[in-house]
């Protein structure tokens, strides 16, 4: 824990943003701000060992234990981004060996994003996901500063560029990123351009807009977040993971993908709270329909509300808690608060609010 | 190490890669750079050539790292290990002047760990360990030769990875990056970036490559991998010249002649579908040769198109024989049915054709056009009614016009001048321009006076067609033959008679399509329709109607001579309804003797069902003659009659007779299991027992019967008392 943390009062000029985005007056010149985290320290060693020996092989190669063994690169982000706030320089090289090796190897600069242990070649899918390039880029930028270590950050500087150019698409008035660089855009499907709004990883694009400054991050940004104002606006006020935006003014759930509010989004307010953007009113709304009371975190039927499948391990029920953490100081339930790792996905969004907290909520736990 | 170092200096020169850079770069795609200069010569052979060709390439970082730290004790542990991977491999001789520097530090045991994963392949683990020493000691640097093995290793990793995902520039921009790759040791390495050349249309650059390994890599299995390579990717006449690097002498010549022979192949299949190629007389024996020391079918295909091609078609019907022997399949046939037909064996390229017509679309083609070919004789041969009757169904479920047409000429010159009018109307709503069709619909309108459908075509053709405006102005009076080929009219010999209902049945179309056809047409059909009486329902219909309008005074009124024809064809429907059959044959005549001819056509049809309700057979086929019938009708009647002769020949024991029935029955429509049961007893009555048995199975597999069960028992009870 770094006792530098910075306090969390700071966070007037955001509070103006989300202002001007809520009362629907986008002006251009507006500035937008995150706080940006420490990172560096903010996971104990024995979370990240924990974690480390369950889900990260000596290659470096992190593994989706839910999904057949398979990688990502959503996954080597993430734990690029854990064991960068662990501190642990080893496995972060080790897991960006990987990284550099197996998937960034796209002609366009991106990563292929996924790997099968199993498949001839292991890529089975070369499309890039943009969430990964993002996560990857922005790991890389943080350690590079952290640690002096110019390799990281001339490849976070190359990959951003990549990202930049490959996957930022104008849709309507927007400028939004494609979840990959094939298939997603208006030319690539009858409902496209369809959008995931768990891929807006907001902490990242202030890093982004370092890094490859001719791209709009900032546009880009504020989009994502009217895009998910307006997502959120229907009756049961939940995005679908994957939104068509056909129909520029009204975005509804894509074709060819369950209408749901499901393992994608549901990280959504994590990558809100992490960015600093707290005074988000939808986020009060999904506190409340993530208490204990209600439904608690759940795939939801975003047309009917229907739940389809509770969600109760530990790394999702962090989720409410540290929504409650941030918006009304409640502390951590105690069973949260040590880790118990079960499956790749829900550790890893443990990890990612603990590290929060630790850092910027250090009352609540 | 010398070695290797000028390869890849070499390599470098060779490949060019300041160019490539330049168009593999990051930022704005620029159009592919100028063509480079002229490539360099093959460079010559390496000083020490020969020991390249003996040499194995052989990572040997690890063992002048251990040499240079005077670790003798690892130096000599790493050649034993080296020289178990590689027998043929020996030592550097300078390792001694590395080594012992002296007052040099003492081993890094970290290093020697690091070497250790190095060799084992666990570069992730090195880097990991690296990053973790650096972050505990800043200063602290990795040995210079780890670091370039570490890239290299990884450039190899990434290029792979890159080849296997199709990402070419990334593969390129690799070896850019780290030339070190690019040498015989890597030679899949090489033939990766050659690979992504040619799919970045560098073919050039892709052959600089190849002529790389060719010059300097000492591997002959390598070296002929090289060429099978190249035969995937480039041009012939670059893989030709490649083969100007064959060593045909020391210690390990090379054998490049599967890839002679692969281009002469290749020769040869070019020109196998081209008759202005010829193949050279050495070309065509490498083929011959391959077809006789291998079982596979290429090579066979390849001698049968190319003779095919070159005016040997009794030699492309052996070949092609051979390849379906081969099982090569669709094409085999599609060439035997053609070299057949090449061969004028008209008549037996049908028949097979036909067997083969589903299999590929090509073989459809071959049959319509077989078919069309086997009716376009001159003179006309005299067909089995069986082919013709599998003719049809074929030409209108595929819409061939030029078939269409055929059966059209072979109809009118077998002086069957209305299916010709049909079939030609047909060919024209397939293919509305086909003037040849036009004309043969003129004639056969003209000969059969039908003044409107002749006016019809003369309108829409005459100023398109001379021949056409000659005919309506009597300048070129119709002939009777088929004025296509110019034929002087000479009446074709009366087809022998086809059984009742064969030839007209088989060959005339159903109403034509409207689809495609004249306006003019398409009306006459509709009205024709809608007065028709098509189907076994409508029979009813219209029996009903004409009862209920005459009431019991069709049944009074005795002569039919006085009435008009439509009231004939009335009256005669209405004693069928009163099942009065041979008065309604009556009217039914008078009916054809005076109506037009929709009307006596409909009156034959109902004087054929009037014939059929009294078991009159013959008399009813005859009827059914007497004038045209539509398709359905024609299958209608042709059923019924067969089914009544079939059933009157079991009745008498006429079983030879019986079957005879069933099987034309069966070309017309499918043979419902009370038939089957028939069949499957007048094949016991002959003796058949194993053709009885598999009918009365089939019969079974439908369902229980106590018929075939019936059947199967005796067909046990006979073959037991043969058996004992």
């Amino acid at each position: 824990m770094t006792g530098d943390a910075s306090p969390p009062k700071r966070i007037l000029p955001w509070l103006v943003t989300a202002i001007l985005l809520l009362t629907g007056s986008m002006a251009s010149s507006q500035t937008l701000s995150v706080q940006p985290l420490n990172l560096v320290g903010t996971i104990s060693a024995a979370d990240w060992e924990a974690y480390r020996s369950r889900f990260v092989e000596d290659s470096g190669r992190v593994v989706d234990t839910a999904n057949g063994n398979i990688s990502h690169s959503e996954g080597q982000g993430y734990g690029l981004l854990l064991a960068l706030a662990a501190g642990d320089r080893r496995s972060f090289e080790q897991i960006w060996n990987f990284t550099f090796t197996e998937l960034l190897i796209r002609d366009d600069g991106l990563a292929v994003w996924k790997w099968d242990p199993n498949g001839k070649p292991k890529i089975t899918d070369r499309n890039n996901a943009t969430d990964g390039d993002l996560l990857i880029a922005y790991a890389l930028a943080r350690a590079g500063a952290a640690w002096q270590e110019t390799r990281y950050t001339n490849a976070a500087q190359k990959l951003a560029k990549a990202i930049g150019k490959s996957t930022l698409s104008r849709a309507g008035g927007s400028l939004v990123l494609l979840p990959g660089s094939q298939g997603f855009g208006a030319g690539d499907r009858p409902d496209g351009p369809v959008i995931n709004l768990s891929y807006w990883v907001f902490e990242t694009f202030p890093v982004m807009a370092a890094l490859a400054p001719e791209y709009e991050w900032t546009r880009v940004w504020r989009d994502g977040v009217m895009l998910l104002q307006q997502a959120t606006s229907g009756r049961v006020r939940l995005p679908a993971d994957w939104i068509s935006l056909q129909n520029g003014l009204q975005p509804k759930p894509a074709d060819g993908f369950p209408p749901e509010f499901g393992y994608n989004s549901l990280r959504i307010p994590l990558y809100l709270l992490r960015a600093g953007m707290t005074e988000m009113e939808w986020l009060r709304a999904l506190k409340q329909r993530w208490s204990a009371e209600n439904e608690g975190v759940a795939v939801i039927n975003v047309v009917t509300g229907q739940v389809r499948e509770r969600l109760t391990d530990q790394g999702y029920a962090m989720l409410p808690a540290a929504l409650a953490c941030a918006l009304d100081g409640t502390p951590i339930p105690e069973p949260l608060k040590s880790f118990e790792p079960s499956l790749y996905y829900p550790s890893t969004l443990y990890l990612l609010a603990k590290s929060l907290l630790g850092e910027k909520y250090p009352q609540c736990v | 190490m010398r070695l290797v170092g000028s390869a890849i200096t070499i390599a470098v020169a060779i490949l060019g890669f300041a160019a490539i850079a330049q168009q593999t770069g990051s930022g704005v795609s620029q159009p592919p750079a100028e063509a480079p200069p002229a490539p360099a010569p093959p460079p010559p052979a390496p000083t020490n050539g020969s020991q390249s060709q003996s040499q194995p390439q052989v990572d040997e970082s690890a063992l002048r790292y251990f040499a240079s730290q005077g670790d003798t004790r690892r130096v000599n542990a790493e050649i034993a290990r080296l020289r178990a991977l590689y027998p043929n491999w020996t030592p550097p001789s300078d390792l001694s002047q590395l080594s012992g520097s002296p007052g040099a530090p003492p081993p890094d045991p970290l290093i020697e760990r690091l070497w250790n994963l190095y060799r084992e392949d666990r570069i992730a683990e090195v880097r990991a360990a690296i990053a973790e020493r650096q972050a505990t000691d800043a200063n602290w640097k990795p040995p210079e030769e780890l670091v370039t093995a570490l890239e290299t290793v990884e450039a190899r990793r990434r290029l792979t990875n890159a080849s296997d995902t199709g990402q070419w520039r990334t593969v390129l921009s690799v070896a850019t990056e780290v030339p070190g790759l690019l040498t015989c040791m890597n030679v899949d390495v090489l033939w990766r970036v050659a690979e992504a050349f040619a799919r970045t249309d560098q073919p050039n650059r892709t052959r600089d490559v190849y002529t790389y390994i060719l010059t300097n890599c000492a591997t002959p299995a390598e070296r002929l991998a090289t060429l099978q390579k190249a035969l995937l990717v480039l041009p012939e006449p670059q893989v030709t010249a490649l083969l100007q690097f064959e060593r045909r002498t020391g210690d390990t010549p090379d054998d490049f002649g599967t890839i002679r022979d692969e281009l002469a192949r290749r020769r040869v299949e070019r020109a196998s579908l081209d008759s202005k190629m010829t193949a050279s007389a050495d070309d065509l024996a490498v083929v011959e040769r391959m077809i006789q020391t291998s079982g596979e079918a290429g090579p066979v295909l390849i001698l049968g198109w190319y003779n095919y091609h070159h005016n040997n078609p009794t030699r492309a019907l052996e070949l092609f024989k051979t390849a379906l022997d081969r099982n090569a399949g669709p094409k085999a046939a599609e060439g035997y049915a053609m070299s057949l037909r090449a061969l004028n064996r008209l008549a037996e390229a049908e028949t097979f054709a036909y067997e083969w017509r589903e299999r590929a679309p090509e073989n459809m083609k071959i049959y319509l056009d077989v078919a069309t070919a086997l009716l376009s004789q001159d003179p006309p041969p005299r067909l089995d009614t069986q082919v013709v009757g599998r003719i049809v169904p074929v030409v209108m479920a595929q819409r061939f016009s030029d078939a269409a047409q055929a059966l059209g000429w072979y109809s009118y010159n077998t002086e069957q001048i209305r299916t010709a009018r049909d079939w030609f109307r047909t060919a024209l709503s397939w293919k509305a321009d086909d003037e040849p069709s036009a004309y043969g619909l003129a004639l056969s309108t003209q000969r059969l006076n039908d003044r409107g459908g002749f006016n019809a075509v003369v309108a829409q053709w005459r100023s398109r067609s001379q021949r056409i405006a000659d005919l309506a102005d009597g300048v070129n009076p119709a002939t009777g033959r088929q004025a296509v080929a110019a034929q002087p009219a000479v009446p074709q010999p009366a087809m022998t008679a086809p059984p009742a209902m064969a030839a007209p049945v088989e060959t005339a179309p159903p109403p034509a399509q409207p689809r495609y056809a004249p306006r003019e047409v398409a009306v006459e059909r509709v009205e024709a329709e809608q007065a028709f009486v098509q189907t076994e329902e409508n029979v009813r219909r219209r029996q009903t109607q004409a009862r209920s309008a005459l009431g019991r005074n069709c049944a009074i009124t005795r002569n039919p001579s006085g009435l008009s024809a439509d009231a004939a064809l009335t009256r005669g429907w209405c004693l069928m309804e009163a099942n009065r059959p041979l008065e309604a044959v009556n009217a039914f005549d008078r009916a054809i003797a005076n109506g037009s001819s929709r009307t006596r056509e409909e009156a034959a049809y109902g004087k054929s069902l009037a014939y059929l309700r009294k078991n009159l057979t013959s008399e009813a086929a005859i009827a059914a003659a007497e004038a045209p019938q539509n398709r359905e009708r024609r299958v209608e009647l042709g059923a019924s009659i067969l089914t009544q002769r079939a059933l009157a020949a079991y009745r008498d024991g006429r079983y030879v007779e019986t079957l005879h029935a069933l099987s034309e029955r069966a070309r017309i429509v499918p043979e419902q299991n009370d038939l089957l049961l028939i069949r499957g007893w007048s094949y016991l009555k002959l003796g058949r027992f194993d053709d009885a048995e598999k009918v009365f199975r089939a019969v079974q597999q439908t369902g229980y019967s106590e018929e075939a069960a019936a059947g199967l028992n005796a067909i046990r009870e006979v073959t037991g008392q043969v058996r004992y």
